[in-house]
């Protein structure tokens, strides 16, 4: 059971770190825009509390409703997902940077994409402990996973966001493995989807700008670099203690989306690398824990879940860092509890309160 | 379970390998190379700002200003963020004197930008509006464009003395005036905008230095406007004026113009033969060396003297002269034949002790030094040509110089413009005190030089005190042939005049210098003696020259004489001074004339034409006077004259 606590008090200390560093980084964005200072900070702490009581309510709720709840899940989401691709959905599915990833729900934006995450970790999860042994089976236990995530990550790749579509593809991934699956089907699916992969890269010049970059900073046109530099360049002038809190400077439209896609780097330098291994121990308590409470999960439904869980946090944590060093090409990948983005913030409590039920499980 | 279980440790092993890696990633992003990022992150969003300093003024030697730096701005607005658009509409334009319909025009810019420069009070009123941005920018400012232009010079298209159009003392002067930039830094975000809060001045700027000139504005407007009379009067190519103070060294006035109305620093940099106004110091060299007897003749030869190689000519010959006679007559006979006795040694030397064939060492930039050739290189007719101011190229400040010479008892002062210099605080840095050269000749032979200049001094010396109203000056005309191209033209002349005032005790050299005046009279004595004595009338009407006007009651007086009228003799003017003691018997009271709107130049002629004392304040065009148009008062009742620039003078919208 102590671990069920431990994760709680994890979590809590990265919300509240999150919060603080999305206020840091995003106060003088607002304040430019003639908003409060605070709005994108207080807009984080209302879902940091929807998220924080979706959690205790999770927690609490056996997990084995979720088999029955991972198909009309997965159902919704698909639906999510499929109305920014709606001709006539523009009026509650903005463009946003070039991409519709949110819709408008009324009374909450919301970003299918981030929804959908939980819910394929949700299904794969179900689906490979009903399986059971025939995971190994390619017709009978790989080709229907295929045949349903296609789609699902499809819709996410029209979005665009590929970045998030094979963040998926590799928690399905991840699911599956654990369940046993051949890695010689992988090696297959791999090799199916290589040159599906590389022309997505070629075909959109911002991603194909994004790679090069990565490949050879020196030569890629200057806007490309920029953010990625930018970046580096902010997590290095941190350097051993940092620039202390709210005194980064990097926020000073150098860095893009200090608050959100790069909010490690704000993290880096105001904390410096004292504060990145204290982000990367809690992150890397978070996952240890989540992987505990999978091996002692009573059943393979419970293990499976909690193990997608862990890698979903724990896949997102490692992309975003990545990205925001410059091992990764750039990607828009939240940091979760800390990136602003409401969507991101609620679907990873609520997962970590799903984590918290299995653990409460535990066999004897 | 068991198969899971292990691949559940892989996939743990392998996000806890990807963190570690991650956290040993930015240990080498931070601890190894964060030194580095840390300058780049500094050198992004800081930007070192250059804060100019004022540059120094440069005054008048009454402290008047010649060259001003102001503050001026640089009006930017931004459409989009005034409040009450129409209404500021009207008052931008009526601040910054644009037409409503311009403004407006340009109000549909997404950034409207008026360069000006405009002035504080005129951009005051806009400070309170939103969406007016002011560009302070350093403008310098001439309040009266042609004063001495030449030699005041401008600053370059780099604000300071260098740079293309620079030139002048601005330059000369410049390392004094400039003063020292400061810098500051500051933030400044992706975009460029610059954060004020945080700028960090790390040097102030330090104003440069304030220059006080030896000028005398007034004397340098009497010099320019009789200047230009000249020139338009006589059909002239041009001329130069210069006034010195002899017993300081101190330049008051130095007016150069071309026909065109241009004007370079000629006074300093353009030379010419002298003629007639070299003969006084070949009259040195003989007294020095004692070379002619007093009351020694030698014959005039009826105008015509053959010497071996050519035909020296007098135009109205006497039947003999002394060496007083050959000064007062100018002839190039006597001198021919007095200076013959003279070693070539001897002869060049004195030339070159008055300063020939050298530098003066005034302080202005491309000073020539003339020619004055050393007796190796002379030819056989080179001591006759060199006596009566031939074979000698002069600049008109190397004859100011020398004759201020004569006037200083015999020593030669370097010629300065500088009088001041004073730090940005008004500490004095320098002060000019008078800088000898060299003794040229010892005081009594000055004193004799003097006596030559004077003429034929009256004997009597009737010495009416009480008159006080004239004063004889010292002076000595001369007409040379003018080189065009190498040879002498044909019916071209440099007419020219220096004059030692008063003869006692000179308190002032003027050099005067027309070329080839083409109508009327090409003679020294009709052209440029006349306008010197116009100037010095003037002179002494205006209150503020620096005349010492108690040391001028103590000289003799003198009883009017009928001014001699040689060609290229001695010219004993007699000056007019308008000035009436206040133990004369009242004048009676005459009317100030209304002069309101007439240039100050314009307006100062006509009130000393009345027998008025100007004193000016401010530029421009006349405002008012006081007393006013009208009223009535005495002769010699100083008007002061009240001037502003005229509105059409206002800045223009143009960019500079």
């Amino acid at each position: 059971m102590w671990e069920g606590r431990l994760l709680a008090v994890v979590t809590a200390v990265l919300v509240v770190f999150g919060l603080a560093a999305v206020y840091g980084a995003s106060s003088l964005v607002t304040t430019a825009g003639g908003q409060v200072g605070a709005s994108f900070a207080l807009r984080q702490a209302v879902g940091a509390g929807v998220g924080g009581l979706l959690a205790v309510v999770f927690a609490r709720t056996d997990y084995h409703r979720w088999r029955r709840w991972a198909w009309p899940l997965l159902g919704v989401t698909g639906l999510l997902l499929l109305i920014p691709l709606l001709p006539f959905t523009h009026p509650i599915t903005p463009t946003i940077n070039g991409a519709r990833r949110w819709v408008n729900l009324g009374v909450l934006t919301l970003q299918p994409s981030e929804l959908a995450k939980f819910a394929v970790v949700v299904w794969c999860a179900m689906l490979a402990a009903k399986k059971g042994e025939q995971v190994r089976d390619f017709q009978k236990g790989v080709l229907p996973f295929v045949v349903i995530l296609v789609p699902v990550i499809g819709l996410i790749f029209l979005e665009p966001h590929l970045s998030m579509a094979l963040l998926i593809a590799l928690l399905a991934g991840s699911v599956m493995f654990t369940a046993g699956a051949r890695i010689g089907h992988f090696l297959a699916l791999g090799v199916a989807a290589g040159p599906l992969l590389f022309g997505a890269v070629a075909t959109a010049q911002y991603r194909l700008a994004r790679v090069l970059t990565f490949l050879n900073p020196g030569a890629a046109p200057a806007e490309a670099t920029w953010q990625v530099q930018q970046s580096l360049t902010g997590i290095g002038a941190g350097q051993l203690l940092g620039a202390g809190f709210g005194q980064g400077q990097q926020k000073l439209g150098y860095l893009p989306y200090a608050y959100s896609d790069f909010i490690f780097s704000t993290i880096g330098e105001e904390w410096g690398f004292v504060g990145v291994v204290a982000i990367a121990l809690l992150f890397g308590t978070f996952v240890w824990l989540g992987f505990r409470i999978a091996r002692h999960a009573p059943d393979l439904f419970g293990q499976l879940l909690a193990t997608g869980i862990s890698v979903m946090v724990g896949l997102s944590v490692v992309l975003h860092i990545g990205v925001s060093l410059a091992v990764i090409p750039a990607t828009g990948v939240t940091l979760p509890f800390m990136s602003y983005g409401r969507s991101s913030l609620i679907v990873a409590l609520a997962a970590t309160g799903v984590l918290a039920s299995v653990g409460r499980a535990r066999k004897a | 379970m068991a198969k899971p279980l292990v691949r559940l440790r892989v996939v743990e092993i392998g996000i806890g390998i990807a963190l570690l890696a991650l956290v040993l990633r930015a240990a080498q992003v931070q601890l190894v190379e964060g030194r580095r990022y840390a300058a780049a992150a500094k050198a992004q969003r800081t930007e070192r700002v250059i804060l100019d300093a004022r540059r120094g003024t440069l005054y008048d030697r009454h402290g008047l200003g010649l060259a001003l730096t102001q503050e001026t701005y640089h009006v930017g607005i931004a459409p989009n963020e005034l409040r009450d658009p129409s209404r500021d509409v009207g008052t931008i334009a009526r601040q910054l004197r644009l037409a409503p319909r311009d403004v407006e025009h340009a109000l549909h810019r997404r950034y409207a930008w008026f360069a000006g420069p405009f002035t504080p009070p005129e951009v005051q009123p806009l400070r309170a509006l939103r969406g007016i941005h002011l560009e302070p920018v350093l403008r310098r400012f001439y309040p009266s464009a042609d004063f001495a232009r030449a030699v005041i010079g401008r600053v370059g298209d780099d604000g300071r003395g260098g740079g293309s159009g620079g030139g002048g003392l601005e330059r000369l002067l410049d390392s004094l005036l400039a003063g020292t930039a400061g810098s500051a830094v500051v933030l400044k975000d992706r975009e460029g905008r610059e954060y004020e809060s945080p700028a960090r001045v790390i040097a102030e700027p330090v104003a440069g230095s304030d220059v006080v000139l030896t000028l005398d504005a007034e004397l340098q407007e009497i010099a320019q406007r009789a200047l230009d009379d000249a020139i338009d009067n006589m059909q002239a190519d041009g001329g130069d004026v210069v006034m010195l103070d002899p017993r300081a060294g101190e330049i008051l006035a130095v007016a150069s113009r071309r026909a065109d109305g241009s004007m370079r620093p000629s006074a300093f940099t353009e030379t010419f033969e002298p003629g007639s106004l070299a003969k006084i110091f070949a009259a040195a060299a003989l007294i020095r060396f004692d070379r002619v007897r007093p009351g020694e003749r030698v014959s005039g030869e009826g105008g015509r003297y053959r010497l071996a190689d050519r035909v020296v000519t007098d135009e109205h010959p006497l039947p003999s002269l002394t060496l007083a006679d050959a000064i007062r007559v100018s002839s190039n006979i006597a001198l021919v034949k007095f200076a013959a006795r003279l070693d070539p040694d001897e002869q060049y030397g004195v030339l070159r002790a008055f300063g020939f064939g050298a530098p003066t060492g005034v302080d202005f930039p491309a000073e020539s030094p003339g020619r004055l050739r050393p007796p190796r290189e002379w030819s056989r007719p080179s001591s006759a040509s060199l006596a009566i101011g031939y074979e000698l190229a002069v600049t008109p400040i190397q004859l100011a110089a020398a004759y201020g010479a004569i006037a200083n008892d015999g020593v030669l002062l370097e010629p300065t413009l500088i009088r001041e210099v004073r730090d940005p605080r008004g500490a004095l840095l320098y002060r000019h005190h008078a800088e000898p050269v060299r003794r040229v000749v010892s005081p009594q032979v000055a004193a004799k030089l003097r006596a030559l200049l004077r003429g034929v001094v009256d004997p009597g010396g009737t010495g009416e005190r009480a008159a006080l109203a004239n004063f004889q000056l010292a002076a000595k005309t001369g007409t040379a042939r003018r080189v065009v191209g190498g040879r002498y033209a044909a019916g071209q002349y440099t007419a020219s005049f220096a004059a030692l005032f008063p003869a006692d005790a000179p308190q002032l050299v003027v050099v005067m210098k027309i070329d080839n005046p083409q109508k009327g009279s090409y003679f020294a004595a009709q052209t440029a003696a006349p306008v010197t004595r116009s100037m010095l009338e003037q002179a002494l009407a205006a209150r503020t020259v620096a005349l010492d006007r108690a040391r001028l009651s103590n000289v003799a007086p003198t009883t009017d004489r009928p001014p001699l009228d040689e060609p290229d003799g001695v010219v004993p003017y007699v000056v007019q001074w308008p000035y009436v003691p206040d133990t004369a018997a009242a004048q009676p009271d005459r009317v100030v004339p209304n002069v309101t709107g007439r240039p100050l130049r314009e307006a100062a002629r006509t009130l000393h034409r009345r027998g008025f004392r100007v004193v000016v304040k401010g530029w421009g065009v006349v405002h008012h006077t006081w007393p006013a148009a009208g009223d009535s008062a005495a002769a010699g009742t100083t008007v002061t004259v009240f001037a502003e620039l005229p509105p059409s003078s206002a800045p223009t919208p143009a960019r500079p």
